[in-house]
C-alpha cells in the first residue's frame, strides 16, 4: 500500500488557455477537501530548478483563499514553461561554455527535498512527452492535457476548446457581415495543424460556404464552383474557413507568390534542399493566403484572407470550460488519491477517466470521415473541397 | 581502463561535413572540415546542425514517402519517437523522445531521415582532404577547420592540423575563440592562418546575442596574438543588421586588433538567412525570422572604414 500524498504541486507547461485557471482552482479546492496542501511551481519547473530567479520564491502556496476569484480569470498565475525542458536546460559552464544539460535528476531531487509527493501538470502535447520521461525516472505525476484545437486523442473534449469555438464563431459572423457589405469572399484561418475540429464546428455554426480541414485534402476548383454558383444566384459574398494545416489534394501547398528565390534554394546545403522550397518554415496565415489567392483567380470576386491564429487562445472561459476545468482539476486530485500515477485525465463522456501517459503521447484526435460533423456540414451544403458532383 | 592512449592518426572526432572547393574559408581553394559542437548560441546561427556535439537526427518531411508505401522507420524506433497522425501518411517525429540513435535513418530510402555528423578518425578525414591536394598547390589553398567551434574537439583538431602539416597541407581554422586557453595552446602551433570572429565588442550585447559575455574571447585573442607572433590572424565579423552593423562595433574592433601586426585584415561576413530551413528539420525554432541581410550601402560604408584603417585605397572586392 503506497503512502497517501500529502503535498501536491501544480504547474503549467503551455501558455494560457481559457479554463486553465479553473483547473488550478479545481485542484486546490479538491485537495483542500482531502486536507492536502497545494503549491504552485512557477514557470513550469523553473520555480524549482532556479528559485533564485524569483524574489518571492519559486513556489507559491495555493489555498482556497488564493484561488477564490481565479477560475473565471485570464491571468497566468503560475506562468508557463513553453521553452524550458528539464532534459535540455541551456547553461553556462564554469569554463564559460554554453551547453544544454540534463537537469532531470536535479529536478527530481528538488521535488523530493520540497516534500512534494506528486505533481499535477497542465500541459500541451509536447510537454506530455517530457512528463512521460520524468515519470519513467520516478516522478509521481498526473497530467491534464490542454489543446484549444481539441486534438488530444485520449479525451473527447479538451478544456479551452469551447471558448475558442465561441470566439471563432463570433469573429466569423463579423467577417461574414463585412464580406456581405463589401461583396467579397472572406477566407478565415483558424488553428488546427493536424485536426480540423475548430474550423469544422465553427464553420457549421455560421453556415460557412466552405470549410477546409487537414483531414480532407481539398480541390480548390470545387470550392470555387460552390462560390460561383452562389454568386450566380445573386449572393455575391462568401465565407470560407480554413484550418492552418489544410492542404490541397496532392499534398503540396501551391505557392501564393514567388516563394523562395532560386538563389536562396541554391545556397542551401545538400542536406537541406527539399522539393520546391516547401521545407521552409511557414508562418501562420499561409493556408488562408493561398486559398484566398486561388479563389480570387477562379471566381473573379475579390477575396481577403484573415488569420485568427493565437487570438483564439485568449479571453475568458465559457461556462462549459469553467465546468470542465474545475472537473479536470478535481479529477487529477482524485487520481492521486486513488494512487494513480503516470496518467492523463481524459473526458470520456459521461466520465472523467485516467489514461496511461504511454497511451496518450504521439496521438492526435483527428476528424474521421464518418464524423457526425462532416455529415452535418455536407447536409447543410457546406463545401469541404472533395465533393463528388452529380 | 588500462588501454594505451590512441595515436593521433586513430583519434576520433565528430565531423559534420567535409566540403570540397571552398573559396570563402581562407586563401586559395580549400577543403573545409566542419566539426560538431559549439560553445556559443548565436541567435542568427545559420548552421544549427553544428551546435550540439554528438550526431543528431534531422527530418525533411517533404521527402517522406509515407507509411503506406514505406514505413520502414516506424518499427525501428525503440523510443516511440516516430508516429503517424490519421490525417497524413507521412511520418512524424516526437523530438522529445528521440535519442538520436540513427536506427531510423539507416532504413529510410529517400533519406528524409538522416544524421547530421558522424565519427571519423584523423586519418579518415585527412585521406579525404588530401584528394584535393592538387588544387591546393595550384591555388595556394589548404585545409580549414570550421564548425561549430572546431577548437572544442581540441585533441582531434590538433591531430588533424598536425597531420595535415605532415602531409604538406596548409592549415587554417575558423573560430570564435570561446574555449579554454589550454585548448588553443594545443591547436594554434599547428595552424597557419587563424580566421577568428569578433562578433560583438560590448560584453552585455555579446551575452544577449550569443549566450555568454566576451571576456574569455578577448583574453584568448590577446594571448594568441602575443604568443604566436608568426601566425597570420584575420579578424571577422558576421554582420547582422541591428545587432552589430554599427560603426561603434567596427571601430572598437579595429582598436582591439590594430596594435597587433600579426592581425593582417578584418573582414565583414554579411548575414544570410541560409540556415532557416534547417531549424525546422531539427525540430527547433528559428528566432531571427524577421532579420534581413545588410544592404550593399551599409556594407560598402563599413568596409571603407576598414580599408582606411588598413591603409588601403578601397574598391576592393570581398565576399
Amino acid at each position: 500500500m503506497k503512502e497517501q500524498t500529502k503535498r501536491i504541486a501544480i504547474n503549467c507547461g503551455g501558455g494560457y488557455v481559457p479554463g486553465l485557471n479553473a483547473v488550478i482552482t479545481g485542484v486546490v479546492l479538491a485537495a483542500d477537501q482531502l486536507k492536502r496542501e497545494v503549491v504552485g511551481i512557477r514557470d513550469g519547473f523553473d520555480g524549482l530548478l532556479f528559485p533564485e530567479r524569483y524574489p518571492n520564491g519559486g513556489l507559491l502556496k495555493l489555498t482556497p483563499h488564493v484561488v477564490e476569484n481565479l477560475s473565471a480569470g485570464t491571468g497566468a498565475l503560475l506562468g508557463n514553461a513553453t521553452r524550458t525542458d528539464p532534459f535540455h536546460v541551456r547553461q553556462v559552464t564554469e569554463e564559460n561554455l554554453v551547453e544544454e544539460m540534463d537537469l532531470s535528476g536535479d529536478l527530481l531531487a528538488k521535488i523530493a527535498a520540497e516534500k512534494i509527493e506528486a505533481v499535477i501538470s497542465i500541459v500541451g502535447p509536447r510537454a506530455l512527452s517530457i512528463l512521460f520521461k520524468l515519470h519513467k525516472q520516478g516522478l509521481r505525476t498526473v497530467c491534464v492535457p490542454t489543446s484549444v484545437e481539441n486534438d488530444v486523442a485520449a479525451t473527447q473534449l479538451s478544456f479551452g476548446f469551447n471558448s475558442a469555438l465561441s470566439f471563432a464563431v463570433d469573429m466569423l459572423e463579423r467577417v461574414r457581415q463585412a464580406a456581405q457589405s463589401a461583396r467579397k469572399i472572406g477566407v478565415v484561418e483558424v488553428l488546427g495543424e493536424h485536426a480540423g475540429w475548430l474550423a469544422l464546428q465553427a464553420g457549421i455554426a455560421v453556415c460557412a460556404d466552405a470549410v477546409l480541414i487537414p483531414e480532407i485534402p481539398y480541390d480548390i476548383q470545387k470550392v470555387a464552383v460552390k462560390l460561383r454558383e452562389k454568386a450566380d444566384s445573386g449572393r455575391t459574398s462568401g465565407l470560407v474557413v480554413v484550418a492552418e494545416g489544410a492542404l490541397p489534394q496532392g499534398g503540396q501547398r501551391p505557392a501564393a507568390d514567388g516563394a523562395m528565390t532560386e538563389s536562396l534554394k541554391a545556397s542551401l546545403s545538400p542536406g537541406a534542399t527539399g522539393q520546391g522550397g516547401s521545407h521552409v518554415i511557414e508562418g501562420a496565415g499561409r493556408a488562408a493566403q493561398v486559398v484566398a489567392h486561388h479563389l480570387q483567380r477562379l471566381t473573379d470576386q475579390m477575396t481577403y484572407p484573415l488569420v485568427l491564429g493565437p487570438l483564439i487562445r485568449g479571453g475568458s472561459p465559457t461556462a462549459v470550460d469553467r465546468q470542465l476545468g474545475l472537473g479536470y482539476g478535481a479529477a487529477a486530485v482524485r487520481a492521486l488519491n486513488e494512487n494513480q500515477s503516470g496518467v492523463v485525465v481524459a473526458f470520456q463522456p459521461p466520465d472523467l477517466k485516467f489514461v496511461p501517459l504511454a497511451e496518450a503521447i504521439n496521438k492526435v484526435r483527428t476528424v474521421p470521415d464518418d464524423s457526425v460533423f462532416v455529415q452535418i456540414a455536407r447536409s447543410l451544403g457546406i463545401a469541404l473541397g472533395n465533393e463528388v458532383r452529380p | 581502463m588500462n588501454s594505451s592512449p590512441p595515436t593521433a592518426s586513430s583519434l576520433k572526432g565528430v565531423v559534420l561535413n567535409i566540403q570540397h572547393f571552398s573559396t570563402h574559408d581562407g586563401p586559395g581553394m580549400r577543403t573545409t572540415v566542419f566539426l560538431k559542437g559549439c560553445s556559443l548560441r548565436c541567435k542568427w546561427c545559420s548552421n544549427p546542425e553544428s551546435i550540439y556535439p554528438n550526431p543528431e537526427l534531422a527530418y525533411n518531411l517533404s521527402r517522406c514517402i509515407g507509411k503506406d508505401e514505406c514505413g520502414f522507420c516506424l518499427p525501428k524506433c525503440r523510443e516511440s519517437a516516430l508516429f503517424n497522425v490519421d490525417s497524413d501518411a507521412k511520418v512524424r517525429i516526437n523530438w522529445d523522445l528521440c535519442t538520436n540513435c540513427g536506427e531510423c535513418a539507416s532504413v529510410c530510402p529517400p533519406q528524409a531521415l538522416y544524421l547530421f555528423g558522424r565519427e571519423m578518425t584523423v586519418d579518415e578525414v585527412l585521406d579525404e582532404v588530401e584528394k584535393d591536394s592538387g588544387f591546393y598547390r595550384e591555388s595556394g589553398g589548404g585545409m580549414t577547420l570550421s564548425g561549430g567551434e572546431c577548437q572544442l574537439q581540441a585533441d582531434f583538431a590538433a591531430g588533424l592540423l598536425a597531420g595535415a602539416h605532415k602531409r604538406g597541407i596548409n592549415t587554417a581554422i575558423e573560430t570564435a575563440s570561446n574555449v579554454p586557453w589550454r585548448f588553443m595552446e594545443k591547436i594554434l602551433p599547428h595552424v597557419d592562418i587563424v580566421l577568428h570572429d569578433i562578433k560583438l565588442t560590448d560584453p552585455e550585447r555579446h551575452k544577449k546575442w550569443t549566450g555568454v559575455d566576451n571576456t574569455r574571447v578577448r583574453e584568448n585573442l590577446q594571448r594568441a596574438y602575443d604568443s604566436f607572433p608568426d601566425k597570420t590572424f584575420i579578424a571577422r565579423t558576421p554582420l547582422i543588421p541591428g545587432v552589430n552593423d554599427d560603426e561603434e562595433h567596427l571601430r572598437a574592433t579595429l582598436a582591439f586588433i590594430k596594435p597587433y601586426k600579426n592581425v593582417v585584415d578584418y573582414e565583414l561576413l554579411p548575414y544570410m538567412r541560409f540556415g532557416e530551413s534547417k531549424y525546422g528539420f531539427l525540430g527547433r525554432i528559428y528566432e531571427m525570422q524577421d532579420f534581413d541581410p545588410p544592404t550593399p550601402e551599409t556594407l560598402a560604408r563599413l568596409r571603407s572604414i576598414i580599408d582606411e584603417a588598413f591603409g588601403r585605397s578601397g574598391n576592393r572586392t570581398q565576399i
